[in-house]
């Protein structure tokens, strides 16, 4: 069967959202405590999270604005379309959000929006990045300036390239490119010299070499993780995981979004991300039906901007762009 | 004023400073046993579940009192340890602590010691790090200013881009202020060393101009926190806040401890290390006989055990001699 370029990005943001609604309830924890919990976590139980909204919100970006996007459109987006609308709490958002914002509030411009509060590494940008590898399918040096251009206003440093890494392997799995050459293509867009390329060159050796010792999961926790930093949103690390999770399912949705989500950690951002990549390699009809019934429009509890929209309408609109 | 007055009061700044931050104690209660410890944090849970405004603080049941009277804790070690391994090669004096149990250090200082420990030197050690951007290496650069070092690649083993910067401005202030220079010259000095497009040389020249326009310290702790601090991260550490605050309070105060301290102390998300930073410029400039002398100056052993009982001063003399 032929994948149409509409079947792929379909896919990607349906396994995005199922892999934001899959890990869900495993964020922060660790494998010993999902193995507790549910032997192996495999079934969608509730809605997702910050993830899918806020890729919803960058697709938006990319349809009015398109290649031309600038760090200032997207500033303006904020300023109109998401502080506003913060009553109280900013629900759902990560260190890197509140502080864009807060240095919006204070009047600040990108890129220093990005460096003046302290989480410029989160991985915010790595989990909305896949729309701009949908965008510029077959093109990850494209989808990695455009993505930048995005994180310029909430990251800094390896933030900024766990975004990048992310959006080009997108871009490359939109083309059919196999998993290997799909992690190979979000390496290139990143310098060699990065912790987040460290951290997934790492993490590939351990995927690549099934007669090391010890537990797959183990390994690459051990690869990986920051062991005294009690915060599991980093870039590099979730992107590390993310990807080695994809390469260990195969470049197929259920197994790599499983095995992210089994991983722990940030695991709805780690599995929304392996689900991307999958779901751009396999499209939509390679995302288990009984995850696809479970993806409802998103509620807009993080962003409510982007209330009543559905990530396949979004993922049409990419499309159509194009 | 005696030779060497300016570098003993740079250490002593660090130890009064240190001090002064309401951090200190919780650090000092370090040494008492774990479930000392696991009680005060009962406590702070009952204050939550009960709604008393009652909060804990660091307190010895059955255990010895000492450590929790006024005095140094992190930031005097760490200094101590700086100034006692300084003639050796950075990363191995900082080699030489990883797989260690028994110590205490910033989340930079413990990730580097990790990574140092799967073979990533310098400057990875420092830059594939959570909190490349905290203050571990600017308290650490006081010891090079004093001796006239390049703080650099000390820096780079447990921090990069605004954590590296703070240490080196730092470390040239105290230079400045060693060899006799005024604190003007000393804030020309950092200055020199922060890039205005980064942003701990944006957020000095912002904590400057602000602590000139309310023309005083205390009078400058409002202004400074409302231009320096997000209050969104967790941990008030990072050097682009931390050594913004100790310059301009420095400069504001004309370069007296006993104002630029306490102003420091009263910003509690910075109080961890901004009055220890304060104190090192003041004292550095003032030197060690204008100090207020009642302050202590041993360390605990909290974040070093072996350190316990030292007297950061006697390491000081020792280089002075």
């Amino acid at each position: 069967m032929t994948l149409t370029h509409r079947g792929r990005a379909r896919g990607c943001l349906l396994g995005l959202a199922a892999g934001d609604a899959l890990g869900r309830p495993a964020e922060n924890l660790s494998p010993e405590q999902i193995a507790a919990r549910w032997g192996r976590l495999t079934e969608i139980d509730g809605g997702g999270t910050d993830d899918t909204e806020y890729t919803i919100f960058a697709a938006s970006l990319l349809a009015r604005h398109g290649h031309a996007l600038t760090p200032q459109d997207v500033a303006l987006a904020y300023r109109q379309e998401i502080i506003p609308l913060i009553d109280g709490p900013m629900k759902g958002a990560g260190f890197s959000e509140l502080g864009a914002v807060q240095a919006l509030r204070r009047g600040l411009e990108p890129p220093l929006t990005g460096q003046w509060h302290r989480h410029g590494w989160s991985d915010g940008l790595a989990m909305r990045a896949a729309p701009y590898g949908i965008f510029a399918a077959g093109d990850p040096g494209e989808a990695a300036r455009l993505v930048e251009i995005d994180g310029s206003v909430s990251n800094a440093g390896e933030g900024i390239l766990g975004g990048r890494a992310v959006a080009g392997a997108v871009a490359a799995a939109m083309t059919g490119a196999s998993p290997q050459e799909v992690v190979a293509a979000g390496l290139a867009v990143i310098p060699e010299d990065s912790w987040t390329a460290r951290n997934v060159n790492r993490a590939r050796e351990i995927v690549l070499d099934p007669a090391g010792s010890g537990g797959v999961a183990a390994r690459l926790h051990e690869a990986v993780v920051v062991r005294h930093y009690p915060w599991t949103d980093l870039a590099p690390e979730a992107v590390a995981l993310a990807f080695a999770a994809y390469l260990l399912g195969g470049g197929e949705v259920e197994e790599s979004v499983v095995v992210a989500a089994n991983l722990g950690r940030d695991a709805d951002t780690t599995a929304a991300i392996a689900g991307a990549l999958a779901g751009a390699g396999r499209g939509e009809a390679a995302v288990p039906e009984r995850w696809a019934r479970q993806i409802g429009p998103v509620e807009g509890r993080c962003l409510p901007v982007t209330a009543g929209r559905h990530v396949l309408d979004v993922a049409d609109q990419l499309v159509e762009g194009t | 004023m005696m030779p060497g007055d300016r570098i003993l009061g740079a250490f002593a700044g660090v130890a009064i400073g240190d001090a002064a931050g309401w951090p200190s104690s919780r650090h000092r209660a370090g040494v008492h046993a774990p479930w000392s410890r696991r009680l005060h944090r009962e406590l702070d849970a009952f204050a939550e579940e009960h709604r008393v405004t009652a909060l804990p603080v660091p307190f010895a049941l059955n255990q010895p009192v000492a450590p929790l009277v006024i005095g140094p804790s992190d930031d005097a070690e760490w200094l101590a340890w700086t100034a006692l391994t300084i003639d050796q090669d950075r990363a191995e004096a900082f080699t030489g602590l990883a797989g260690r149990d028994d110590l205490r250090a910033r989340i930079s200082v413990r990730t580097a010691l990790d990574n140092l420990a799967r073979g990533l030197g310098p400057p990875a050690s420092g830059h594939d790090n959570p909190h490349f951007f905290d203050d571990a290496a600017v308290v650490r650069a006081v010891a090079f200013g004093a001796r006239g070092l390049d703080p650099t690649a000390d820096a780079q083993v447990t921090n990069a881009g605004d954590g590296v910067l703070g240490a080196v401005a730092m470390a040239r202030a105290i230079g400045v202020l060693v060899d006799g220079g005024q604190m003007g010259d000393a804030v020309e000095a950092a200055l020199d060393a922060l890039p205005d497009d980064t942003v701990i040389g944006r957020a000095t020249r912002t904590a400057l101009a602000v602590a000139r326009r309310a023309g005083d310290p205390f009078g400058a702790v409002p202004a400074l926190d409302a231009a320096l601090f997000d209050h969104v991260y967790s941990y008030g550490v990072a050097a682009a806040e931390t050594f913004p605050v100790a310059l301009a309070l420095a400069e504001v105060s004309g370069g007296s401890p006993g104002t630029a301290v306490p102003a420091a102390a009263c910003l509690a998300a910075a109080a961890d290390s901004a009055p220890a930073l304060t104190g090192a410029l003041t004292g550095a400039f003032t030197g060690h006989g204008a100090l207020p002398p009642g302050w202590s100056t041993t360390l605990t052993g909290c974040c070093l055990p072996e350190l316990a009982g030292v007297d950061l001063l006697d390491i000081a003399r020792g280089w002075i001699a």
